[in-house]
């Protein structure tokens, strides 16, 4: 044994402050969380829960023998229908406390089932903007049975889709 | 052991146990940054406000004139627009049973939800 027995304890010391050191460094490096554009859908969240409360809002009737502002929106989304969906709608969404309202825009589409061929078809209702392609709008929908004859059906009332893209400015 | 100053092992001991516990700390703190995101996204995976919407369309198309077409359009629509497979039958009121059932079932894939709704 000519190979020196000094210092172990420095030598153990040495190597527990390196592998703490090293394995801090990976903590550190591993909480960081990179918030891609696939995560922001977390912020979407409330943005979703304020368009599906306004369309709720919108699908209730203010009593048991009168229509929704929705339904009556969809029976005549061919002639004032958008208006009043336009009107109630912003008015819900883009109001908050204080006097300067929110900067919400949406394009509002209906989505009905062509009897002929069974598929889906989409027609527009409203919208205050375009869609230029650089927003990130989320979807909210509500359904609605609308006594209406939508093209492609000889039946009514019929089951249809209101589909919302909702974004903020 | 010439030369080398055994001295105040206790205290390089000590120090060890306190750098272990911030250790630990540390990764009790790793932790919480992930946890929120992933509630979040187990929150936002789950319908919540599809099932109630097609729920309550559903319960309205019981006491439509023409149901068999409304059925058609939720179904074909909730496949199409919605990627949910909606299914749901209606039993009407008979002399015994002057009640409504409907049979319920949603699924999406992710979540399903199945419901025996009965009027009152």
């Amino acid at each position: 044994m000519v190979a020196r027995e000094n210092g172990q304890l420095y030598t153990i010391e040495g190597i527990s402050a390196g592998m703490i050191m090293l394995f801090t460094a990976y903590l550190v490096l591993s909480a960081t969380s990179v918030y891609t554009p696939g995560d922001t859908h977390i912020s979407d969240m409330q943005l979703e829960q304020i368009g599906t409360d306004a369309l709720r809002m919108m699908n209730t009737p203010v009593n048991g023998s009168a229509e929704s502002v929705l339904k009556e929106s969809v029976e005549h989304y061919d002639t004032t229908g958008p208006a009043e969906f336009k009107r109630t709608f912003l008015n819900y969404v883009n109001n908050r406390t204080g006097s300067t309202p929110d900067n919400l825009h949406y394009t509002a589409m209906i989505t009905y089932r062509n009897t002929t061929d069974n598929s889906a078809m989409s027609s527009s209702l409203a919208s205050n903007a375009n869609l230029t392609g650089g927003e990130h709008p989320v979807r909210v929908t509500e359904w609605v049975i609308a006594d209406k004859q939508f093209p492609g059906s000889v039946n009514h009332p019929r089951a249809v889709l209101v589909e919302v893209l909702l974004w903020r400015d | 052991m010439a030369g080398l100053n055994d001295d105040a092992q206790w205290i390089v001991l000590m120090g060890f146990v306190v750098s272990f516990s911030f250790f630990f700390l540390a990764m009790v703190l790793n932790q919480s940054t992930v946890v929120g995101q992933t509630t979040a996204e187990a929150v936002i995976e789950f319908p919540k406000n599809d099932i109630r919407d097609v729920r309550n369309v559903i319960i309205q198309s019981a006491s439509v004139t023409d149901p068999i077409v409304v059925h058609d359009d939720i179904i074909g629509i909730a496949l199409s627009r919605k990627n949910a497979v909606v299914s749901y039958t209606v039993t009407s009121p008979t002399v015994s049973d002057p009640r409504t059932h409907i049979e319920i079932h949603y699924n999406n894939g992710v979540t399903a939800y199945n419901e025996s709704w009965t009027s009152s």
